[in-house]
């Protein structure tokens, strides 16, 4: 369930960043409103996703760190991925400040209108596009961070922290995650 | 002689100040606008959310004995809330205010509800004319001393019936077809 939802994040993130970056460039017109509709309700998504995601995490204990860490690099994880979850929440909702701020209430695809968060304000708006691109650029360098932590977990600490988030391996992830304590030896 | 003459002076006498109560009653029974204390807005859909207009000046007359109404928008006064958008709808593919500064409603026939009228009428809209049935509640207020008529209700155009959209702007999966204007107006007797 964690790793489906992880995946789940990773593809919309990438489509949310197009379609933001498109929305961006675009002049006004119907396509432009088509493509910022569509990455505010994928953003709304995203923010779904991970509170769901942060849930499960909160009810099933996340696999241990590996033992081979040192308390610097143990920090540095539980940092990076603290600020994964914090974007992953502060991304969609300053988005829809912006909106709200804006004037333009949300909707999820044409389907659930969202309330305003605030009331109408020029100076919010402008301040929130300056933090919401800020914080789309802490992203990728958390995201750059977390791929790469990833990667010198397979190769060069070997150990199988990338391997478990990796789809047909859920029994086995699961089955660690479970017996962490007992057997950590074996995940 | 000098009866007769008194005869034909009162017979005037009544005769003008029949035609002058006539023209009071007449004048009695015409409401105009209190633009201070009255609002024309609308809703529309975009992007799957209610969003909202307003129009800032236009005048209504409305005569419940005589069976009339009449209201003129200026097309300028519009206002959405956000300068870009107003921009795209001032301009030819929307509103063309350049081109049609006014929209009109004037009712051919005003039928009695149980709260208040349905006037049925010409609503001409950007350049636009069709018949339309505006449904309204009328009560008579005691505002402060003054004798006031309030007259509220909405009603739903479609958008694309008056050409509002055109080019890409025909689609109406990102701004619905559906604009509901919403009145909520205080009228007093006279001029």
């Amino acid at each position: 369930m964690s790793q489906l939802l992880h995946w789940l994040i990773v593809a919309l993130i990438a489509v949310q960043v197009t379609l933001g970056l498109i929305g961006l460039e675009l002049p006004l017109g119907m396509e432009k409103l088509a493509t910022l509709a569509r990455h505010k309700s994928i953003g709304l998504t995203i923010l779904a996703l991970a509170a769901i995601r942060l849930l499960w995490r909160w009810l099933n204990p996340t696999p241990a760190l590996p033992d081979n860490l040192t308390a610097i690099e143990r920090f540095l994880a539980r940092c990076t991925h603290a600020g994964l979850y914090a974007l992953l929440f502060a991304l969609p909702l300053t988005g829809w400040i912006m909106s709200s701020a804006r004037g333009f209430p949300v909707s999820w695809f044409n389907l659930v209108q969202l309330p305003n968060l605030v009331s109408r304000s020029d100076a919010l708006y402008h301040a929130m596009i300056e933090v919401h691109a800020a914080l789309a650029i802490a992203l990728g360098l958390m995201l750059a961070l977390h791929i790469a932590g990833a990667l010198r977990h397979h190769f060069l600490l070997k150990d199988d922290t990338l391997r478990r988030m990796l789809p047909g391996r859920a029994t086995a992830a699961a089955r660690c995650g479970l017996a962490a304590d007992s057997s950590r030896n074996s995940c | 002689m000098p009866a007769s003459r008194l005869t034909g002076a009162l017979t005037l006498l009544a005769a003008v100040s029949l035609a002058a109560s006539a023209r009071a009653v007449a004048r009695d029974t015409s409401y105009a606008l209190l633009p201070a204390h009255s609002s024309l807005t609308y809703t529309f859909t975009q992007a799957g959310a209610a969003n909202q207009g307003r129009f800032n000046t236009f005048t209504v007359r409305f005569d419940p004995t005589a069976g009339r109404l009449a209201v003129t928008v200026e097309m300028r006064s519009f206002d959405t809330g956000d300068s870009q958008r107003n921009r795209i709808l001032a301009g030819k593919d929307f509103f063309d205010v350049a081109r049609y500064p006014q929209a009109r409603f004037t009712a051919s026939r005003l039928i009695r509800t149980a709260t208040g009228y349905r006037a049925v009428g010409a609503l001409t809209l950007r350049g636009v004319t069709r018949t339309v049935a505006v449904p309204f509640t009328w009560r008579i207020a005691d505002i402060g001393g003054r004798h006031v008529g309030l007259l509220t209700g909405r009603t739903t155009i479609r958008r694309l019936d008056f050409g509002i959209g055109r080019g890409q702007w025909r689609s109406t999966e990102w701004l619905g077809n559906a604009v509901t204007l919403h009145y909520a107006l205080q009228l007093v007797p006279g001029h």
